[in-house]
């Protein structure tokens, strides 16, 4: 709560100005009931008489002076009244709604874009943990609830109570026996409230669960839609759905259940009170003389009565959205207290010849048990050295590289970047340095020009090409009508795996990276299009540090060094020829790849 | 069949690939309500909610009693009230009539309020009955669609038609749909009693109504214009959030984290301007009718007064609690006509939702009307594609009169160039897509007259994006055979290697895997989706690039362990790699869409064809 106020700060006048402008509102609602009593009291009833009412003999006498007046004038004049007071209520209405929508939504666009630049300084581990699906909805749902509330919360907070103060203190004023039954009626619905509220409250999280549910099967079974098919296991996913959404839809029936109870408990208060109302004008005409009930009195008190109920009834619509925004400020607070746990440090350049080394690195993934991802690694990787990485499935090849743009900080030791520890770094510094093309591409739904120039964004059209044709990217790009600028839908769904991955390494490469990381990038490539990548790369990274992880000996066997892994440490280090003298492990890699055809070597 | 795919085209949404970019980096697809669509979804929904007939019809009897009783309400307490008189200039009361009409009152309120509550119920469970097979409905639908749905339709848009339009509808039928039909039995009611006082007094009442219509049409054109690029905004928000945080690490590598703020900046304050303005005229909605509302209370205050005062032979005498009566009746005149108004935000925006759930609705579903009564215990695994013509676009044919036969039992390797089609075989196998000519027997029998059941029971496919569900490492693996033991399951594991590494997992099988499997290497994963395939126990197994994350020592032993599991069923295998199929009896290359050359590892390279040079690439590096 004390966030929504942090963020409405910057609008306190457009805050301020909209509750007043809803007391204009709110006065010229107030107003009408009265206007409408003269209406009925000395126009109609009357004939025109309008002694006995103070508002009426005061207006009409300033508007045509003393003397008697006819029933029409009377009529006329007091509608003409009416309607300029809901013409001026409605300016006032419109005048809260515009200042409460402009403070509330210009609060939204700041809370968005505080929580996004959060959601975009949190580190890899972080995003791993929220999720992305809850991520896209805390930003855009629950931020759109909070919004909604304050809006709603700046309209409301004055009309509720102005109506139920104005409506309670026009009854006290209409008559004392009249207030006698509001006050009656108040703790009968205050406590309905109170008992609906209370059981229906906590449901609606439930069905905030159930929802989430219903959700995840289904996007598993878009997602996983070849599995599921290819299995024939549709029935057991439709039963699986129909379990979760039976679920939601009994959680949501009892919610629903027992907030129906609300309006008829109301009605039943509210004409309840009419009924003693009406009975109490009745008695006192008959019993109490010269009380100056009149059946206009009567009716104005009917209209206060549902009045002050109703907002009493608004009141209650507002704990329920209370407590639904209150939850999404929850969720929304996370994300902006969510600190980076990986913190940007000040140096921007280093100044060794080594350009990453890592002393004494261990790492396990945080959260994780069990034995660590890597054990004791020390590592020297000289400037412009390409560096290869090899070793069985889940041995921490990739886990050792991330380390490097610090998606995750070492656990123990550390790695250090042209001599400066990397966690010194400014981090954009750092980042700056390094091209990292990841094991799964990542192309966002953009133009093929555009994905690329994610490395470099001011990069020229000859500096795409280049990259490109470095990448061995060019040849399809051309292939396609639109050349460059043909637009790649929903993250590359239309290219195949071995394009995906060709336009990731040209992104890469057009920013000429001092440190150049490939993550087993080249996997989907057949072996021709590898072999002139990698020629390419050779001739036109010659300063660049090459970092590169792959499965084929072929891959990594023109590199300087290549680190065998296994098991989190670097078991065997050296050139091709020196892993093929002293190296188990790498004959027998290489023997696995070589069989019935390592003849050629 | 030719005809069904070209069918199944028409009824696409806008296919993936357009032109050139439009709009912003992401351009999100939203459809406009076009009023012509909104009638025949509008009948559509209606139908849908038709399906609970008892309920409804319940629904709105009970709904006829309360608003009659409504309506009766203002009578009697107009009654009520007339029995204070002005006799001699002073006010006086018949108590015990007053009485007898409130106790009137005060049981038919309570009949009423209970009635209410039973109706708010019964609409409940309206409203949650029929989002319910909604639901269940669009899931059977979705899990129905050809694979070429999915593959050309953005998951987002998917999920968000199932549950946020499924989520609007639902509001629109739990709060709008009763509003509305006790709106308009109220107007009828509000209408008649008005006749029965009077028709001169229901005709002047009645004036208000065309200028309550012009200018709530009016209005709501404007609002809707806003209302639909606020959606339209609130979507390209969704899509910035979702593309950036999926590509997280893009995004951080590259140091974007600036421009995509600043981007995702623009489109937030382009969707505050427009929501302000959405609300706005909105809020004019509320004053303008409120003014019309009084409006027609003053006429009647008027014209009933006068009557009063004069009356007219052609009418009844009017007395003042007539008038009391009439102006209550006015009043809940123009509260339906507000009412509808104020609820038709959340009708656009169901029947925006509702059309956008019967497009998949009304999409073809996959063809299956195979009749063979073949059993899966009867598949030998003899397959032949025959003269194999297919496309996923029009006129950018992939293969081109391909032809292949795989005798039952072998292993065979298909190998070509990055996007020669070699998944697309595995495609048109499994009948994911249907093929654009020629034809793919299964012993003999086309693939077309088998039901999708037992073609793809008899078939396991391991695929080069592996999936894994949220669930325990067990039932990943037991997925293709859930009624299968733990031994053999674990057996499984074992031959795929992947028992080492879930030993090594704190909880073992019993590891529930992370929303997308992040807990695991890209590896890792990869050995599941092999343990889960050799437990399914096929005629026939695919690998597509099963293995190109697993290291090559691994996938050796994989391969060894395969060939005694693998006796007797065919396998096909796709793989850059050639460590991963020498051992194949048979390595079929393709290119242009055709298979270029067939045979054994040796026959290729002696051949000295397309396969060798691939053979030679591979080993460039090292043979220099």
């Amino acid at each position: 709560m004390r966030r929504i106020f942090h963020y409405l700060k910057p609008y306190t006048f457009l805050a301020i100005i909209s509750p007043l402008l809803m007391i204009g509102e709110v006065f010229a609602d107030l107003c009408l009931p009265k206007l409408m009593t003269v209406i009925v009291d000395c126009g109609i009833s009357k004939s025109g008489d309008v002694s006995e009412s103070a508002l009426g003999s005061t207006v009409m006498r300033l508007l045509f002076g003393e003397g008697t007046y006819s029933s029409m004038q009377v009529i006329i004049t007091f509608g003409v009244l009416m309607l300029v007071v809901v013409l001026i209520g409605g300016f006032f209405g419109v005048a809260c709604a515009y200042t409460a929508a402009k403070a509330s939504q210009s609060m939204g666009r700041d809370l968005r874009c505080d929580a996004y630049r959060s959601v975009m300084s949190l580190s890899i581990e972080q995003t791993d943990r929220f999720t992305t699906g809850s991520l896209v909805t805390r930003m855009t749902n629950d931020i759109t609830m909070i919004v909604d509330f304050t809006e709603m919360l700046l309209r409301m907070l004055v009309r509720s109570p102005m109506f139920f103060i104005g409506g309670s203190i026009m009854l006290f004023s209409l008559d004392l026996s009249f207030s006698m039954v509001m006050l009656c009626a108040l703790p009968v619905l205050a406590i309905t409230l109170f008992v609906v509220l209370r059981r229906a409250i906590p449901l609606y999280s439930r069905v905030q669960t159930k929802l989430d549910r219903v959700n995840s099967v289904v996007q598993e079974n878009v997602t996983g839609a070849r599995v599921i098919k290819a299995y024939v296991r549709e029935d057991h996913e439709g039963e699986r759905f129909r379990q979760a959404n039976g679920e939601l839809r009994d959680t949501n029936y009892r919610v629903q259940k027992i907030m129906a109870w609300m309006h008829p408990v109301l009605m039943v208060v509210m004409n309840v009170s009419i009924i003693a109302i009406i009975y109490l004008g009745g008695w006192q005409i008959e019993n109490v003389a010269g009380t100056g009930m009149t059946a206009g009195t009567i009716m104005a008190a009917i209209t206060y009565v549902t009045q002050v109920l109703m907002s009493l009834m608004m009141v209650a619509g507002m704990f329920q959205s209370v407590s639904r925004a209150l939850a999404s400020v929850r969720r929304v607070g996370e994300v902006l207290d969510a600190k980076p746990v990986i913190r940007s440090g000040a140096v921007r350049e280093g100044k060794d010849d080594v350009a990453v080394s890592f002393r004494q690195v261990s790492f396990r993934y945080p959260g994780a048990t069990g034995e660590p991802v890597l054990h004791n690694i020390d590592l020297d990787i000289r400037r412009g050295e390409t560096f290869a990485v090899i070793g069985a499935t889940g041995s921490g090849k990739t886990s050792l590289v991330n380390l490097i743009p610090r998606f995750y900080d070492a656990t123990e030791g550390e790695v250090l970047v042209d001599g400066v520890p990397v966690k010194k770094y400014d981090l954009e510094a750092l980042r700056q340095k390094i091209s990292f093309v990841m094991q799964k591409s990542e192309l966002f739904s953009d133009t093929i020009a555009d994905n690329i120039r994610v490395g470099k964004t001011d990069a020229t059209q000859e500096e795409l090409c280049r990259a490109a044709q470095t990448a061995q990217a060019e040849e399809f790009v051309s292939g396609f009508s639109d050349g460059y600028e043909t637009y790649i839908a929903e993250k590359g769904a239309s290219l195949s795996g071995g394009q995906k991955q060709r336009m990731s390494i040209a992104r890469a490469l057009v920013r000429k990276p001092e440190i150049l990381i490939l993550d087993d990038s080249t996997s989907a490539l057949d072996l021709a299009t590898e072999a002139k990548l990698r020629h390419a790369l050779k001739k036109d990274l010659r300063n660049t540090t090459v970092i590169m992880i792959a499965q084929r000996i072929a891959s990594v066997r023109e590199a300087d060094r290549i680190a065998v892994i296994e098991n989190g440490t670097i078991r065997d280090c050296g050139s091709h020829d020196e892993l093929m003298r002293c190296s188990e492990t790498y004959r027998d890699i290489y023997e696995s790849q070589m069989k019935n055809g390592g003849e050629q070597v | 069949m030719n005809q069904n795919t070209k069918s199944s085209n028409q009824n696409q949404l806008p296919p993936l690939r357009p032109g050139g970019r439009s709009g912003g980096p992401m351009n999100s697809r939203v459809n406009r309500e076009k009023p012509k669509h909104a009638k025949e979804t509008l009948g559509k929904l209606l139908r849908y909610i038709g399906k609970s007939k008892t309920l409804i019809i319940l629904l709105i009897s009970i709904m006829v009693l309360v608003t009659v009783a409504d309506l009766a309400g203002p009578a009697l307490q107009g009654a009520a009230i007339d029995t204070i008189r002005l006799v001699d200039g002073r006010v006086t009361v018949d108590l015990p009539a007053m009485t007898r009409y409130l106790a009137l009152m005060g049981v038919l309120f309570v009949i009423s309020a209970s009635l209410s509550l039973v109706q708010g119920i019964v609409a409940a469970k309206l409203s949650q009955n029929t989002v319910y097979m909604l639901r269940n409905d669009l899931f059977r639908k979705i899990s129905k669609l050809p694979i070429r749905y999915t593959d050309t339709h953005r998951h987002g848009d998917i999920m968000s038609r199932m549950t946020n339009d499924v989520e609007n509808v639902s509001n629109a039928i739990s709060q709008s749909i009763a509003s509305l039909i006790s709106s308009v039995l109220t107007l009828v009611g509000a209408f008649s009693m008005m006749l029965y006082y009077g028709w001169i007094m229901a005709l002047i009442a009645c004036v208000t109504i065309p200028i309550t219509i012009t200018l709530s049409s009016t209005l709501a054109k404007f609002m809707r214009k806003y209302f639909v690029d606020r959606q339209k905004l609130l979507g390209q928000l969704n899509g910035q959030v979702e593309e950036m945080v999926t590509s997280y690490k893009t995004v951080v590598a590259y140091g974007k984290e600036k421009q995509a703020i600043e981007d995702f900046a623009k489109c937030s304050e382009e969707y505050k301007t427009c929501s302000i303005r959405a609300r706005v005229w909105g809020s004019i909605m509320g004053p303008c009718m409120n003014f019309l509302g009084n409006f027609q209370y003053v006429l009647i205050a008027a014209f009933g007064g006068f009557f009063v005062l004069h009356p007219v032979s052609f009418m009844r005498t009017l007395t003042i609690g007539n008038i009391q009566s009439m102006l209550q009746y006015s009043k809940k005149f123009t509260r339906p006509v507000n009412e509808i108004a104020n609820q038709y935000a959340s009708i656009l925006t169901a029947l925006a939702g509702a059309k956008r759930i019967f497009e998949i609705m009304d999409s073809a579903d996959e063809v299956d009307d195979g009749c063979s009564e073949l059993r899966i215990s009867e598949i030998n695994g003899n397959i032949r594609f025959e003269k194999i013509e297919f496309a996923y676009e029009k006129d950018e044919p992939v293969l081109k009169g391909l032809d292949l036969s795989v005798d039952a039992g072998k292993k065979i390797a298909i190998v070509g160039a990055t996007g020669s089609g070699k998944t697309t075989i595995v495609n048109l196998l499994t009948r994911f897509y249907e093929l654009d000519g020629g034809r793919i027997t299964v012993d003999g029998v086309d693939i077309t007259q088998l039901p999708k059941e037992t073609l793809r029971k008899s078939i396991a496919i391991v695929l080069q994006d592996t999936v894994l569900f949220s669930d325990t490492i067990r039932n990943n693996i037991k997925y293709g055979r859930p009624d299968a033991t733990d031994e053999e399951m674990k057996r499984a594991a074992a031959l795929a290697r992947a028992d080492v590494f879930i030993e090594r997992l704190p909880d073992g099988y019993d590891t529930v895997l992370a929303e997308s499997g992040s807990n695991l290497s890209q590896g890792q994963r990869q050995l599941l989706s092999i343990a889960r395939a050799v437990l399914a126990d096929p005629k026939i197994l695919i690998l597509d690039e099963a293995t190109s994350s697993v290291d090559t020592r691994t996938e050796m032993h994989i391969q060894q362990a395969m060939v005694a599991l693998m006796r007797n069923r065919t396998s096909l295998i796709i793989a850059h790699r050639l460590s991963t199929i020498r051992d194949a009896d048979q390595i079929v290359v393709i290119k242009n869409g055709r298979v270029s050359e067939a045979g054994n590892h040796e026959e290729l390279l002696a051949a000295g064809g397309e396969y060798y040079t691939l053979y030679q690439n591979q080993f460039a590096g090292i043979s220099t």
